[in-house]
């Protein structure tokens, strides 16, 4: 079973919509800046990718995770031509809901309560949406809810949903992140084997679903696979990994040769990136110098929540564009991705017809996705 | 569509520990759920309060399954997954990792607390605990987040992801919750139930405690009961936290008023409500409401 990828929309720190999002990286722009929103003086990592949309540096205000989402849901929606959002399912997959503006609530005492943290309060003020889902599942939070999403239409269930992801930096997360670095990170370099870990990013994106072909339609979501380790809450586990992408391949009636584009989820994180290449070779065997890869976060940072589905909107791009954006910092590849044909440098052009989308999160939730152009 | 039933409840909290004493109980000042005595110290450290009595919760509820003997699964480890639904659950993580982070750097903060910083680990802690590798999803969605978590707990079986998904409500009581909610006081409690594909609980012979119904999720409450309506009126109705005169004339219970703020955990104390009326001898369907004017979830359970 496939579904029609109607809409899209995408809202991060080198980018503003899905096109000037998509030109960024391409170009390897990346959104690496001091911390705009907090203080840094508690921090050893002092660097960021985060949105520049504060009031004045060094000025956090509440509910920019909502904002971000209510503009990447409108984009996604306006380019499915939906007007009416009040029946259609929105699925938000997030990390860390509106735990920023808790923290400015506890710290600052900004007006603030239980309601507001999760999204479906402010979507139904600002979108008139009704029936709304906040899940929060970590890094792989937009790539569950997107497989929840075709569990609604193979059921019948809906004809048309929404699925957006977002994440904007929290103190706590940053700090805790830290934390566990010996050396704090100062960029994100995915599958360097001279990084020194993830740097969190500010983000959004959505993508409308649809049964049926109605308009123009951005491409077609093949399956998504969704499982969890049950191993250890931080560290990943290869075999989970391996076991999500080959139901994602079922699912979706693909074999690994059939995939021209892998959008890795590389965070750049000291165990992670060995962990998702030990998995991809795993899976992929001889065929693993098959597809292109590459890693974005090397440009938005890991924007949590979000960054699943940030890479199926740009990966879409890039089966339609037949461009694909770099790995920006990646010089030395680790060992166990030795024989992965990563986009390093600049951009590449290539004809692509299926891509795969990783996103792996705390706890060992893996979801996996498969895509494929539209000719 | 496969049939979705009811195989296991449990229930953790200060003065009910089975389904049938969530009706009955008086919950006046009790002291506080100890989950060292309910599942031995093992484990438990480094867990915030929401997860202790997550697995408390879990616990009882696949141990009340037929699912959980000693400390072996009775089922392939895949076939199970975990719904946990909590909306208060890790405030008190970040906002402590907050003040630590201010007063003495992050140097000051425990390595051991991140993976709490991230608002899914009542639900990864679960599946760790107890090996539960199937689908494995957080749900925070406010005063409908436990209806919701039946709901997608039992679309994942019906869409054949896993025949089983286990289902925990939790809300802790602490310092920054009470804070939040005005003063009040969360129920600092847990509640699961255990979903299963009904042919695999006829395989292996477990007993149904219920069946699950309708679900419908609108804007308000009216559309919400026109959308569970199928032709028979509810023998009983559980009602949404606050004030609420939906159903007039059917016997309703008001859940929160006797346990607290239940927020995320509340529909699904009410699925376990619904099995405590049944198992009293309660027939005829269940409505279980939660949520507020502006999203109303509905649930229709059934003997």
């Amino acid at each position: 079973m496939s579904w029609y990828i109607t809409g899209s929309g995408a809202v991060a720190s080198v980018g503003r919509g899905v096109d000037e999002l998509f030109r960024s990286l391409c170009a390897g722009t990346t959104g690496l800046h001091p911390l705009r929103g907090f203080d840094p003086g508690p921090y050893r990592a002092k660097s960021a990718y985060e949105i520049d949309d504060r009031p004045a540096p060094g000025v956090d205000v509440p509910h920019r995770a909502t904002d971000i989402l209510v503009a990447a849901i409108r984009e996604a929606a306006a380019d499915a031509g939906i007007d009416d959002l009040t029946d259609i399912p929105i699925l938000v997959g997030t990390g860390l809901r509106e735990l920023r503006s808790l923290e400015l609530w506890w710290r600052d005492g900004v007006p603030f309560s239980a309601d507001d943290l999760h999204f479906g309060t402010a979507l139904r003020a600002e979108l008139g949406a009704e029936v709304t889902y906040t899940f929060s599942n970590a890094c792989a939070a937009s790539l569950y809810a997107l497989a929840m999403g075709t569990d609604l239409m193979a059921l019948d269930a809906a004809d048309t949903v929404i699925v957006a992801g977002v994440d904007v930096l929290t103190e706590s997360m940053h700090g805790l992140l830290e934390r566990v670095h010996a050396v704090p990170p100062d960029r994100v370099r995915p599958f360097d084997r001279n990084r020194t870990g993830v740097l969190m990013g500010d983000g959004a994106a959505a993508i409308v679903v649809r049964r049926e072909a109605t308009g123009r339609v951005r491409g077609l979501l093949r399956g998504v696979s969704a499982n969890c380790d049950a191993y250890h809450v931080t560290a990943p586990d290869p075999q989970g990994i391996a076991t999500a992408m080959r139901a994602a391949h079922e699912l979706a009636g693909v074999k690994p040769e059939d995939v021209d584009l892998v959008m890795l989820h590389g965070t750049g994180t000291l165990l992670n990136d060995e962990v998702e290449a030990t998995a991809m070779g795993e899976v992929y065997g001889e065929h693993v110098n098959g597809p292109l890869m590459t890693a974005i976060k090397s440009m938005t940072g890991h924007t949590s929540g979000a960054s699943g589905l940030m890479g199926l909107v740009v990966g879409l791009e890039a089966l339609a564009a037949g461009i694909v954006p770099p790995t920006v910092g990646l010089t030395e590849p680790v060992d166990e991705a030795a024989r992965f044909r990563f986009v390093r440098g600049a951009a590449e052009q290539a004809d692509l017809a299926v891509a795969q989308l990783n996103a792996f999160g705390f706890g060992g939730i893996n979801a996996v996705a498969i895509v494929e152009a539209v000719r | 569509m496969r049939r979705v039933v009811v195989t296991g409840v449990g229930v953790t909290l200060p003065r009910a520990s089975s389904p049938q004493s969530l009706l009955t109980a008086v919950a006046h000042t009790a002291e506080p759920v100890n989950p060292e005595t309910r599942i031995g110290k093992k484990g438990l450290r480094y867990k915030d309060r929401a997860t202790q009595l997550g697995y408390c919760a879990a616990d009882a509820t696949l141990r009340d399954a037929g699912l959980l003997r000693e400390k072996e699964l009775t089922v392939a480890d895949r076939t199970v997954g975990v719904v946990a639904s909590s909306n208060l659950g890790n405030v008190d993580t970040v906002v402590e990792a907050l003040d630590t982070i201010a007063a003495e750097s992050t140097m000051g903060t425990s390595p051991m607390g991140l993976p709490n910083a991230s608002s899914n680990v009542i639900a990864t802690s679960i599946a760790i605990r107890f090996g539960l590798r199937g689908p494995n999803l957080m749900v925070c969605n406010g005063a409908t987040s436990g209806l919701d978590a039946i709901h997608w707990a039992t679309t994942m079986i019906a869409a054949g992801r896993a025949p089983r998904m286990l289902v925990v409500g939790v809300e802790p009581d602490n310092e920054p919750v009470r804070k939040l909610l005005g003063g009040k006081r969360a129920i600092d409690g847990a509640v699961g139930v255990l979903l299963e594909d009904a042919d695999a609980a006829a395989e292996r012979g477990a007993v149904v405690r219920a069946t699950i119904g309708r679900y419908a999720r609108t804007g308000a409450i009216d559309r919400t009961l026109a959308k569970l309506a199928d032709g028979d009126t509810p023998a009983l109705w559980h009602a949404p936290e606050g004030e609420s005169t939906a159903l007039p004339g059917v016997p309703r219970y008001d859940l929160a008023k006797t346990w607290g703020v239940t927020s995320g955990a509340h529909g699904v104390l009410q699925c376990a409500a619904a099995i405590g009326w049944f198992e009293g001898g309660g027939t005829g369907p269940v409505y279980a409401l939660a949520g507020a004017a502006e999203a109303t979830a509905g649930l229709v359970l059934r003997p």
